[in-house]
């Protein structure tokens, strides 16, 4: 059967992109997990990845148009049932709105409408004036009458609108931090938000790392980010009511934990892409993905399984930071964890004042979900992970 | 091989592990932390690239002498000096 392949949501923030690249061409296979198109969002390229193993028949968008989420890319053959959305796991962040026609172009320049279908069914029809204005600002007749189809009459301004250059795109800076103000904004807007934070002893999980990394080639060593994120992930999987999505009025628990990791970009802005099965994977082969993860972040190139699979993020602000931070949920998840930076402080071991190196865990949760006492809970699991890091 | 050959092959390593920095931008004396954000992540990244590139093992704890492009030089024209007297530290 053949099925539609839309443009996936990547990230409760976004609403549309600008494909790129094609990377299959009609005629080629194309298997679950393997990249079909790039598209550029305001997060940088990203990959856009088949939920489905079959044959590309045909294209239905451009490379340079801009498409909203849940528009149609493609056309695949498919074997068997399959799914006409992306399955759960890889779900998008928000349920798409009703498919426009392929490649809705929110403002309709040279370029765009050129890509449109050809062979407009009706007769456009054009002012002399207008006429007359195309042919000396260059506009082809055929672009007009393709213009005309939505509207009627062609007059001297829409020639105008036609012919003039698009505007300038938002720098990549300002467009980031609208994204960010978008999902953040959502997020204050509808999430009840509660914050707990819990101190912890990080001695156990210094010297453990430490004593790792001395016997470890470079290549191979662990960041203390990578313990936290296992342990929160395990916890996660644990403890009820924080890995998951709050969709359509109700929390929708998931299976896998996929830890979102906040990655700075350098020069301002962060995205929170995702590290796939965080709980279950070995510290060396969540540090491999963390890394690989950061590389992609950092060269501007990502891929689409990262932005949708998240179902819960882990901030760390890493060694130059400061003690705590008071994160915001990113929607539609229902949970947060924050790292602050780990700093020597007193501390009470066995009746004595000791110096200690000290974690300060925060945790931002949707009470529309959970309370205190399970978040309470929640963050006492994460400390008990982080003791005993030998069993992470 | 001479700090400054050394140097300009650090600029290459430090464009390769972080290909969103401008080499021509790269104070040498200013640590990289505070001029490029550089994390944990970038540090680890760049000590294995050194590593890699010089043969040369970096301790976890020698992270710092490669903080600034300077100072990272010499530590690598140290190590290599080392290396070629059959030190051992």
């Amino acid at each position: 059967m053949q099925i539609d392949f839309r443009l996936p949501s990547l990230g409760a923030d976004m609403e549309s992109a600008v494909l790129t690249d094609w990377l299959k061409k009609p005629g080629e296979r194309v298997r679950h997990g393997e990249p079909i198109a790039t598209v550029e969002t305001t997060k940088g390229l990203i990959d856009i990845e088949s939920y489905e193993d079959g044959e590309v028949k045909e294209l239905t968008v451009q490379p340079g148009t801009k498409i909203s989420v849940g528009a149609v890319l493609a056309r695949l053959e498919v074997e068997g049932a399959a799914h006409a959305v992306p399955p759960p796991a890889t779900a998008p962040a928000a349920a798409p709105p009703p498919a426009p026609p392929a490649a809705a172009p929110i403002e309709p320049h040279l370029a765009t409408i050129q890509a449109a279908a050809p062979g407009a069914a009706v007769r456009a029809r054009i002012s002399p004036a207008a006429r007359r204005r195309a042919h000396e600002l260059g506009v082809p007749l055929e672009v007009l009458e393709r213009s005309a189809v939505a509207g009627g009459v062609v007059h001297v301004e829409d020639v105008e609108k036609l012919a003039a250059p698009a505007p300038a795109p938002m720098d990549a800076r300002t467009a980031m931090r609208a994204t960010i103000g978008a999902a953040m904004a959502r997020a204050k807007r509808e999430i009840p938000h509660y914050y707990l934070s819990h101190s912890v002893d990080f001695g156990p999980a210094q010297s453990w790392l430490t004593d790792f990394n001395a016997k470890a080639p470079v290549a191979d060593r662990l960041i203390e980010a990578v313990l936290i994120t296992k342990a929160v992930a395990r916890a996660a999987s644990r403890f009820e009511g924080f890995n998951g999505f709050f969709r359509d009025g109700r929390f929708e628990p998931a299976k896998a934990v996929h830890a979102g990791a906040a990655v700075a970009v350098r020069g301002g802005g962060l995205v929170a892409p995702a590290l796939l099965d965080a709980d279950s994977k070995d510290l060396p082969a969540l540090m491999r993905d963390f890394s690989a993860l950061v590389t992609r972040v950092r060269a501007g190139h990502m891929r689409s399984g990262e932005f949708s699979a998240a179902t819960i993020t882990i901030t760390s602000l890493g060694a130059d930071g400061v003690d705590a931070l008071y994160p915001i949920i990113n929607p539609p998840q229902v949970a947060i964890v924050g790292a602050g930076a780990v700093r020597e402080q007193p501390w009470v071991l066995g009746g004595q004042l000791v110096v200690r190196p000290i974690l300060t865990l925060t945790l931002a949760a949707d009470h529309r979900v959970t309370d205190g006492r399970a978040g309470a809970r929640f963050l006492r699991g994460i400390a008990d992970l982080l003791a005993h890091p030998e069993a992470l | 091989m001479e700090t400054e050959d050394i140097r300009g092959k650090l600029l290459t390593l430090l464009t390769t592990i972080a290909p969103d920095i401008d080499p021509q931008s790269v104070d040498p004396d200013r640590e990289l932390r505070d001029q490029f954000d550089f994390d944990s992540m970038d540090t680890l990244h760049f000590a294995a690239a050194v590593s890699d590139a010089f043969h040369i093992a970096i301790a976890e704890t020698e992270y710092p002498k490669l903080a600034r492009i300077a100072a990272a030089a010499d530590f690598v024209r140290g190590k290599l000096t080392q290396g070629r007297e059959g030190v051992v530290t």
